[in-house]
């Protein structure tokens, strides 16, 4: 008999656990520069950031289709370089694109993923059934998935991923391409594995408002590093409970530098293009336009709202992350 | 921090190696005939070209120019030659349908699952071999119903098989290897005819290589195809091996046709591994 891989009991370490993990691609092109994080058991984690950022490299890295350059990552405890069947085994991916066998229904597809995960086939009939009926997938499930919508498809794909119950989901960009009502269907969906808490949950996005609903912690990964990394709460509170966004006449720039010189923005203060966004701090909003306006800075328009995890992205990159992508 | 531990996920690392192996090569070749006998033509269009010549151009050609002026049957001859461009043929639709696979199917889900990669290649070999096997049957029996004239014996069928299974084996391993390393469809489909077309008729399909010219003659010793007809012709038509003689010159044809038979599965051994590492790098950056 085989000598069980899995342990036996409970474990004591991170679902997943990411050191120093860096990638250098041929040609020298660095895209993860030696991040570091940790999920725990039954957390739902986000990776933000534009395309290029580094996501789906470090995804690839965890689903071991890509080899990492240095450091090291563990699923479940498994070490995805040196264990990666076994690493594997304990994870599941919902990819950014379509991937499932067109021409097979999509009962096959769930059954395929099934059979590979070594799920026993009484235990795979019953449980394919919950989750097509969880998943509402029931009318269609015998049907080639080629006809499949992409809101189908993509609640397929979720379902098949879960048919293993894997103590790892990766869902990588899993609401991209969708128009907006399906897109909401599918956060209602995949809100909904928060209730399943022996799954831990990693999920890639660029759509901040998904990664404020869904994510127990953030990471706001920029140029293949690790720009800030907490709750979303907590992220937003460094902005204050309130901003004003200002829209000006001439560059932003000059314009926070001016008013940084004068006191008046700190660091916080962020200026895209002809916009400039200031942390109020506590402070009034006429207060702080009445100063701007005296410090010499022409605004054709002003507005305060409560800061958006855009607005953290903004501070941390200096870059729109919607522009970025 | 606890959470637990025994998941079904794990459970297909709990059970033997080998078992685990052999069920998820099993479900993997399903998969893949599943898909291909949604795509009649990928069984049927290979078919078209060799069949066409062993109804029609044989015996013509046999008619206008009066066989081979020796003891074998050129319907026979031609039939068992035309093996040679059908399992070409047949392995490098498969191997399409890998770079179809990549690019709109699900080999992504089957790279990130709990397996070793290299049975994705082994099970798309079980069903090109079962595909093929299908197609040379029909071939043969078509070939004989037009007039072919088969010596079929035990052991001629052993002769037969293995070296149809293992050029088989070693056209996948070509295509596969192809398939990883060709990013796009089109630039597959553009290699083909050198892979699948030209050896056909360097290797003696349509006529013995020793009328070939000597370099020619030197070149088609050379390739697996030739050694691989001459091992079929000597299963099924003739059993004096003279395809054989022309290839080693020697006077015993068991030797000469386990001598082939070797060249043929250094080949195959050779290309499959080819074509598993090749699948296996690419599958990873």
């Amino acid at each position: 008999m085989q000598v069980a891989y899995a342990p036996d009991t409970e474990f004591d370490w991170p679902a997943i656990e990411v050191r120093a993990l860096r990638k250098v691609y041929r040609g020298g092109v660095e895209a993860v520069k030696g991040i570091d994080f940790d999920v725990a058991s039954g957390e739902v984690f986000g990776l933000l950031g534009p395309n290029a950022a580094g996501k789906s490299t470090t995804i690839g890295m965890l689903t071991t289709t890509v080899v990492p350059t240095s450091g090291c990552a563990r699923l479940a405890g498994y070490d995805v370089v040196k264990e990666p069947r076994k690493a594997r085994s304990v994870s599941s991916v919902v990819f950014q694109e379509a991937v499932v066998d067109g021409g097979l229904s999509g009962r096959a597809n769930l059954d395929l993923h099934a059979r590979l995960w070594g799920v026993p086939a009484a235990t795979a009939a019953t449980r394919i059934d919950e989750l097509i009926e969880a998943f509402g997938v029931a009318e269609l499930i015998d049907r080639p998935v080629e006809s499949f919508s992409g809101g189908q498809r993509r609640r397929l794909e979720i379902a098949r991923a879960l048919v293993s119950q894997p103590q790892v989901l990766f869902l990588d960009e899993p609401t991209v391409g969708l128009d907006p009502r399906i897109r909401h269907e599918l956060l209602d969906v995949i809100a909904a594995l928060r209730s399943r808490r022996d799954t831990t949950i990693l999920l890639t996005t660029h759509y901040l408002d998904e990664a404020r609903r869904l994510c127990d912690r953030v990471a706001i990964i920029h140029q293949g590093e690790i720009a800030a990394l907490d709750t979303p709460a907590s992220l937003l509170a460094g902005l204050g409970p309130e901003i004003l966004e200002l829209r000006l006449d001439g560059d932003g720039d000059a314009a926070l530098a001016s008013l940084r010189s004068r006191g008046i923005a700190t660091t916080d203060a962020f200026a895209i293009g002809s916009s400039l966004t200031i942390a109020l701090d506590g402070r009034p909003a006429g207060e702080a336009i009445a100063a701007i306006t005296d410090a010499g800075v022409r605004a054709s328009g002003f507005m305060t709202r409560p800061p958006t995890l855009d607005d953290v992205y903004l501070r941390l990159t200096g870059a729109p992350i919607a522009q970025a992508a | 921090m606890s959470a637990t531990a025994i998941r079904t996920g794990a459970m297909a690392l709990r059970r033997p190696a080998l078992t685990r192996r052999a069920t998820a090569l099993r479900t993997l070749a399903m998969r893949r005939a599943a898909l291909t006998a949604r795509n009649p033509r990928q069984i049927a269009v290979p078919l078209l070209t060799p069949i066409l010549f062993a109804t029609v151009i044989a015996p013509a050609l046999s008619k206008a120019l009066g066989g081979l002026h020796t003891h074998i049957d050129y319907i026979a001859f031609v039939s068992v030659g035309t093996v040679g461009l059908l399992v070409p043929l047949a392995a490098i639709f498969a191997g399409l349908s890998v770079i179809v696979d990549r690019h709109s199917g699900a080999q992504k889900e089957l790279l990130a699952a709990p397996i070793p990669r290299a049975l994705l290649v082994l099970s798309n070999l079980v069903v090109v071999l079962a595909l093929a096997t299908f197609q040379v049957i029909v071939l043969i029996a078509v070939a004989a119903l037009r007039g072919g004239s088969f010596d079929i014996t035990a052991t001629g069928v052993f002769w037969f098989v293995a070296a149809s299974v293992l050029f088989t084996v070693f056209m996948y391993g070509v295509a596969e290897t192809l398939a990883a390393r060709i990013p796009r469809q089109e630039e597959y489909i553009g290699a083909t005819p050198a892979v699948a077309i030209l050896p056909f008729f360097f290797a003696g399909a349509l006529f013995p290589i020793h009328v070939l010219p000597g370099a020619l003659a030197a070149f088609a010793k050379l390739l697996p195809l030739t050694h691989a007809l001459a091992l079929m012709r000597y299963g099924f038509v003739d059993h004096r091996g003279t395809g054989l003689h022309d290839i080693w010159g020697m006077t015993n044809a068991t030797t000469e046709a386990w001598l082939s038979l070797g060249v043929v599965a250094m080949f195959a051994t050779a290309f499959i591994a080819l074509g598993i590492r090749t699948f296996k790098r690419s599958a990873v950056s």
